[in-house]
């Protein structure tokens, strides 16, 4: 909020305010840290990293989804497409879904493609995590 | 839910590309609920239109319709979209009444009961 005095001297009845153009603009993005440290960005960036990889996400109710990594965010929820699940007959009730939205807090293990992984640049980015951190 | 602009909805993983599409919910406890996405919030948090809850026991499943529904978003493990073209559920399972399938959800629910009675009484004998 900025406060622009009109009047050389400065008189209290021309205060004008002029309210900053930010409120009109779209909401602020929440800040990323979410007050656990910085290390939430470290997996948010790896996973960016993926999107176009095909993934297999195992959720904690033991469901497994193979899918290819559409977008990921800050909760670390996961958008995936063309998802089949693993083990289909356990499962009718997933035949025709073939995209969906997993809860961040729900999954269990990001099952990776060998190749996905990078090791030297997640060894380099954990190290400099640990000192900053 | 990230903070989506209007350009880079189709990017991100906000559930605006699922609004009004015919959705699958799957709940923590084990529930599937169906809906036609309403709205949403930052935590998951949905509205269905039109809920109905699918119920499968075996090869029997039964749809129990429910109305408009408000599900709080750390219930929600997962929501999919159903693709209209193709089956929802495999040929081989059948339809039946609300009664018949909490029957078998009944007779389910005993049996596994009876499984991990069984399995107490043995443990305490302590076979090796």
């Amino acid at each position: 909020m900025k406060i622009k005095l009109t009047s050389a001297s400065y008189s209290v009845r021309s205060i004008k305010f002029s309210f900053c153009s930010n409120l009109l603009a779209k909401p602020r993005k929440p800040s990323l840290f979410l007050g656990r440290g910085i290390e939430i960005i470290l997996f948010f960036s790896y996973f960016k990293d993926l999107v176009g990889r095909e993934v297999t996400v195992e959720l904690k109710n033991d469901l497994a989804i193979r899918g290819t990594l559409h977008s990921v965010d800050q909760y670390l929820n996961i958008k995936l497409e063309n998802t089949r699940v693993v083990d289909q007959d356990k499962y009718p009730h997933m035949l025709s879904v073939r995209n969906c939205f997993i809860r961040g807090s729900v999954v269990r293990y990001v099952q990776l493609p060998p190749d996905g992984v990078d090791i030297e640049l997640l060894h380099d980015a954990t190290r400099r995590e640990a000192r900053g951190g | 839910m990230s903070w989506a602009g209007p350009d880079d909805i189709f990017l991100s993983t906000s559930l605006a590309t699922y609004l009004d599409k015919k959705l699958l919910v799957l709940l923590r406890d084990g529930r599937k609920l169906l809906g036609l996405l309403h709205s949403f919030d930052q935590f998951a948090n949905v509205v269905l239109e039109g809920a109905c809850e699918r119920v499968i026991v075996g090869n029997l499943y039964c749809d129990i319709p429910l109305g408009l529904y408000v599900i709080r978003g750390e219930n929600v493990v997962l929501i999919g979209e159903l693709d209209l073209e193709k089956e929802e559920l495999p040929p081989h399972m059948t339809a039946v009444s609300e009664t018949e399938i909490k029957r078998a959800q009944k007779a389910e629910r005993e049996a596994t009961d009876l499984k991990g009675s069984m399995r107490k009484r043995m443990e305490f004998l302590d076979f090796d």
